[in-house]
């Protein structure tokens, strides 16, 4: 399909140029849908997981451990893969926004408003995501609830998308559709080499990006916003003890005090004594890198069965940090009762460093990184 | 013909809780502000630059087809993820972010997409001419 160009002014030389058709937009879309469906189903996951309602906390699953670590390591990956996709389609389809009369009923303008909220939106998305990796927020709003808005937004206005287009990604889905016959012959090697390009391009910034979560290509990781192996203890750190206001002197006189029926209080020594369990979990942060490492401690569901807390009991964490979003964290019953839960008190073979939550800190399997408490203060039967 | 309109309305309610959703922030102009302003970005800035590129390589009578196109696609994705690291203004929040040399990646990386293409585009050449001689 030739483009019915009938701008006022003479129109750009390039807007000669092939492609822009709806095989080429197809062709790419296709990827492009696959790459948002992927980010919005991981990301309201994640939404679920960090902020549970009150009616979910109870139930979320504690395996597979590697759970969340999966699943936000894939949302920023497809996300990332989207960027290349999302540039060449609005490059397939530019010449359509100058289309002439630009609003020829209100059908056709409800179709733009809607083409303009999908635009705006995926563009937005994909900014606003990729720069919060970075932790650099220029923007005059908070990130994580209007990003979870505009998934929304932008889910939808896909799916109004797909419906309007819906006969011509038919007829152009195949090389051998009829739309895709209908178009000149000659572009097909010249599209093909395209694809082929947007393809590479897809590789590349997945592969120099996604060794911050995917062990194996962690050499190849040249543009991610964290590098694994780079940490006190071989770890990644987001919030310093500095950072949090914890200092050595609130270390120096630590106590775990453990609430319920049966309250008690334990010094570092004494919760030294107490059955250790080595497990091998994951820190997955929100912001999607991710790494396994060895943590030893006790078991969670130990410390409050000795506080009267039933098989059915879920946890209430604070930390001796004085301020911060994540001080206080809630525990459901699937994560407090899980083996694999514990108090941790060193990080691979090592005591926990400052930065890592010494003198204790909370390592649960499936979730995010934001609610692994460090410098844990008090624990409460809940 | 009824699942398209479906799949619509179903697009159309999700686009209504995302509104209600964003008109509950606290300053939801704003934001709209931002929204619109990714379009005139993307709309007048990227696109327009894209194009231009390709028109002045055209003027200077060279067509932007196949492995050179490619490898431009594949730069200019690659500068795009590296800009962040690149621009990202003041200090982090400890070493561990953004801990790596992203300009010498970024040179790295664009000399091996350069060295891939040429590599690519003289293999197929060379291939091409022994096929022709033979
Ligand atoms: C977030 C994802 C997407 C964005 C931002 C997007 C954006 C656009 C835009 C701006 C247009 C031009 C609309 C117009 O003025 O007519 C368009 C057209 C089109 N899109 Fe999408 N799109 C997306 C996903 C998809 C998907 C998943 C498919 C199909 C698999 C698709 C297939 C098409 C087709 C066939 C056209 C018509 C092209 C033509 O007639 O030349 N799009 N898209």
């Amino acid at each position: 399909m030739r483009f019915p160009l009938r701008l006022p002014a003479d129109p750009p030389v390039t807007f000669k140029a092939r492609l822009h058709d709806a095989r080429t937009a197809t062709a790419v879309g296709r990827w492009l849908g696959l790459a948002f469906a992927v980010c919005f189903a991981t990301g309201v996951l994640s939404h679920f997981f960090q902020h549970p309602p009150d009616w979910l906390a109870d139930r979320l699953p504690s395996r597979p451990y590697w759970g969340y670590r999966f699943t936000q390591g894939l949302h920023v990956i497809s996300g990332i893969a989207a960027i290349p996709l999302l540039l060449a389609k609005l490059w397939a389809v530019y010449p359509r926004l100058f289309a002439w009369p630009p609003l020829r009923s209100v059908r056709h303008a409800l179709e733009r408003a809607s083409v303009a909220v999908l635009v705006a939106a995926g563009v937005f998305e994909l900014f606003t995501g990729l720069l919060n990796t970075f932790q650099w927020y220029p923007w005059p709003f908070s990130f994580v609830p209007v990003h979870f808005a505009l998934s929304w937004l932008l889910i939808g206005a896909l799916m109004v998308h797909l419906a309007v287009k819906w006969p011509e990604i038919r007829s152009h889905w195949t090389r051998r559709s009829p739309g895709t016959l209908a178009l000149p012959a000659s572009d097909g090697p010249d599209r093909r080499a395209l694809l082929a390009g947007v393809a590479a391009a897809v590789g590349a910034v997945t592969l120099t990006t996604a060794g911050q979560s995917v062990t194996a290509l962690g050499r190849l990781d040249l543009f991610a916003p964290r590098d694994p192996a780079v940490g006190p203890q071989g770890l990644p750190v987001n919030r310093t003890a500095k950072a949090a206001g914890v200092t050595a002197t609130a270390v120096r006189d630590w106590r775990l005090s453990v609430a319920g029926p049966r309250p008690y209080t334990l010094t570092l020594d004494e919760l030294r004594a107490l059955p250790q369990y080595e497990v091998t979990l994951p820190i997955a942060c929100v912001e999607g890198w991710s790494k396994n490492a060895r943590w030893t401690g006790v078991r969670v569901r130990d410390l409050l069965e000795r506080a009267g807390g039933g098989p059915g009991t879920g946890a209430r964490v604070e930390s001796l940090e004085p301020a911060g979003a994540y001080r206080v964290m809630e525990m459901g019953r699937e994560y407090a009762q899980d083996p694999l839960t514990l108090l941790a008190l060193r990080l691979n073979g090592e005591e926990l460093s400052p930065d890592h939550g010494h003198p204790a800190r909370i390592i649960a399997p499936n979730r995010p990184g934001v609610l692994q408490t460090k410098w844990v203060a008090r624990l409460e039967v809940a | 013909m009824a699942y398209r309109y479906a799949v619509a309305g179903l697009g159309l309610a999700l686009m209504g809780l995302g509104g209600a959703l964003l008109v509950q922030q606290p300053s939801p102009w704003r934001i709209a502000l931002w929204l619109a302003g990714a379009v005139v970005v993307h709309d007048g800035l990227v696109a327009p630059l894209v194009i231009a590129v390709a028109a002045l390589t055209g003027a200077f009578g060279l067509r932007l087809r196949g492995v050179p196109r490619a490898a431009l696609i594949v730069a200019g994705s690659l500068t795009a993820i590296a800009l962040p690291p690149l621009l990202r203004p003041g200090g982090t929040a400890n070493p561990t972010v953004v801990p790596l040399d992203y300009l010498r990646n970024w040179l790295l990386t664009m000399a091996a997409v350069a060295l891939a293409a040429g590599l690519y585009a003289g293999t197929r050449a060379a291939l091409r001419g022994a096929r022709r001689r033979t």
